[in-house]
């Protein structure tokens, strides 16, 4: 670095600023993100006199799923096993929409005889619920057996629709952490590249990553609010006041339908 | 004797009903009815259908389009053959047609079961099973567009109810189908209704113990599990009076429902 003509490492430098900015923002994005995911399943899984909880995010464009985040004694486990498209329960509540509960899933069920086999883990009964985010079936919540030893009660009709609350308390934090991982990732490919890599390089690979319009404006947001937390403990204070009155109109606003209804 | 009169009105007509059901149309099988299944696929192999699916086609990326080809691959999920299982037990004579429209990669949710009520709307099937739903706003409009086509080619759509909180389509468009919720009856032929909500009619759905895969039976929840209940419901009614149409089927219904509802009053006024 000391041969390095003074310019040149200015901007080294303020690569390097730049680059640890991102990355904290994923950090800050994603941790309480996925907290905030398991500490509902935990509170959902013991309201709904369940044994474990997890929840299954997309993978893919393809319609596969894979376990975001478990609760539960084989939890760990769980984490990253991919569910193809429309396979077992939690693919077709994933493909078609519907919730669904099984009382007896039993040991001959191809897709959960797998993950069983995986985890040393018995499902017998199961109840699966989509998570939606703007008409999108965007993952699925899914509880399996009961508290106790078995056998085990079937999941009743009201605690189908308890979950279906649980999942919409779910969504929009899925949604952000799908947002937040793309930081991560872009923060990522920053440091992988950034021995051979330009501005413009990043620039193009950003415009790449996603065409939609919601994850550009989301992005822009992100950044738009680091950019103002970083101007003083005020500009903070405020940013986080007017966010968290923006978040109580917005729960608030009882969305009902499309319809009208 | 069930008397079923009624009548609807939209801006363009008013139709109006008045028929007389026997009693005895509870003692069919569905003879004669086809019935489709727009789901998962059915397993031909289960000894509960075996023979009675007619044709099972499967959806298919070609370009922009879906096209739907015979099928082999059986049912990936369960799901199909659950719902041809319940309809079997109420019209175990009625034909089956399978459309697969989930569990084929490569296919948005919507499109595919949209392509597949298309489908089945072409090939005049008189039932059709949807225990599927979409919440996408932009399937709102060709959905509208299909029920229309549908009732006017005399199909008759059942649709699964969304659960909560959201509604699905086309679980709501209460004119052109019939929409119906899981309720804890186990009884398939004391089905009710919701008067005055979106969705109408409720049918057994708690436990619903059924066909599934590899020969194997499963005990199910879901709104998914009611929907059949009413198509097979629809299958016998059909045998009966084939002439029917949607909206006759749908004031019969409304019109046995009611029936049922009296029965339940009284017999709940007798034990006390």
């Amino acid at each position: 670095m000391s041969d390095m003509p003074e310019t040149e490492n200015l901007i080294s430098a303020e690569k390097l600023r730049r680059l640890v900015e991102t990355v904290d923002v994923a950090n800050i994005l994603t941790e309480p993100l996925t907290q905030s995911i398991e500490n509902i399943l935990q509170i959902s899984a013991a309201e709904m006199c369940s044994d474990e909880a997890s929840v299954l995010i997309r993978d893919g464009n393809e319609g596969d799923l894979r376990f975001l985040i478990a609760i539960g004694s084989v939890a760990d486990q769980l984490i990253g096993i991919k569910i193809p498209a429309g396979k077992g329960i939690a693919g077709f509540v994933m493909s078609s929409g519907q919730p669904m509960a099984v009382a007896d899933v039993g040991g001959e069920e191809s897709f959960y005889a797998e993950v069983d086999k995986t985890t040393g883990y018995s499902t017998q009964t199961i109840l699966a619920t989509p998570l939606r985010h703007k008409g999108d079936v965007i993952g699925v919540l899914e509880y399996v057996n009961r508290c106790g030893e078995p056998p085990f009660e079937p999941f009743t009709p009201q605690e189908m629709d308890k979950a279906a609350l649980f999942a919409e308390s779910i969504s929009p934090l899925i949604n952000a952490y799908e947002s937040a991982k793309l930081f991560r990732e872009l923060g990522e490919k920053m440091m992988t590249d950034q021995q051979n890599s330009d501005v413009s390089e990043i620039r193009k690979w950003l415009l790449n990553l996603r065409e939609s319009e919601e994850h550009k404006e989301m992005m822009d947001l992100a950044i738009l609010v680091r950019e103002l937390a970083s101007r003083g403990d005020a500009e903070r204070r405020m940013c986080r006041e007017i966010l968290e009155a923006v978040l109580r109109f917005s729960e608030n606003k009882h969305e009902t339908s499309f319809l009208g209804y | 004797m069930i008397t079923v009169s009624g009548y609807e009105s939209n801006a363009h007509t008013t139709m109006s009903t008045y028929f007389q059901i026997d009693e005895n149309w509870k003692e069919g099988t569905g003879k004669g009815v086809s019935v489709a299944v727009i789901d998962s696929g059915i397993d031909i192999a289960h000894p509960d259908l075996a023979g009675k699916v007619k044709l099972s086609v499967e959806a298919r990326p070609d370009n922009k389009r879906i096209v739907f080809d015979p099928s082999e691959t059986g049912d990936s999920a369960g799901h199909g053959t659950a719902c041809a299982g319940i309809i079997n037990k109420i019209a175990p004579d009625a034909e089956f047609y399978s459309i697969k429209v989930l569990g084929a990669g490569g296919l948005g949710d919507g499109q595919a079961f949209l392509a597949g009520l298309e489908y089945a709307i072409k090939q005049r099937y008189r039932v059709i099973n949807l225990s599927l739903g979409t919440t996408k706003p932009q399937f709102f409009a060709p959905l509208h567009d299909l029920l229309d086509r549908a009732y006017q080619a005399g199909c008759i759509v059942v649709a699964a109810a969304n659960n909560l909180p959201h509604p699905s389509f086309p679980s709501v468009f209460s004119s052109s189908l019939i929409s119906v919720i899981k309720s804890a009856e186990t009884d398939p032929f004391k089905f009710g209704f919701h008067y005055g909500e979106v969705i109408e009619l409720t049918a057994p759905g708690v436990n619903i113990r059924t066909a599934w895969l590899n020969g194997a039976y499963r005990n199910l929840t879901g709104n998914s599990f009611a929907c059949p209940h009413i198509v097979g419901i629809i299958a016998l009614l059909l045998e009966k009076y084939p002439t029917l149409t949607p909206f006759e089927v749908k004031s019969a219904l409304y019109a046995i429902a009611k029936d049922n509802l009296e029965h339940k009053k009284t017999e709940t006024e007798e034990n006390e």
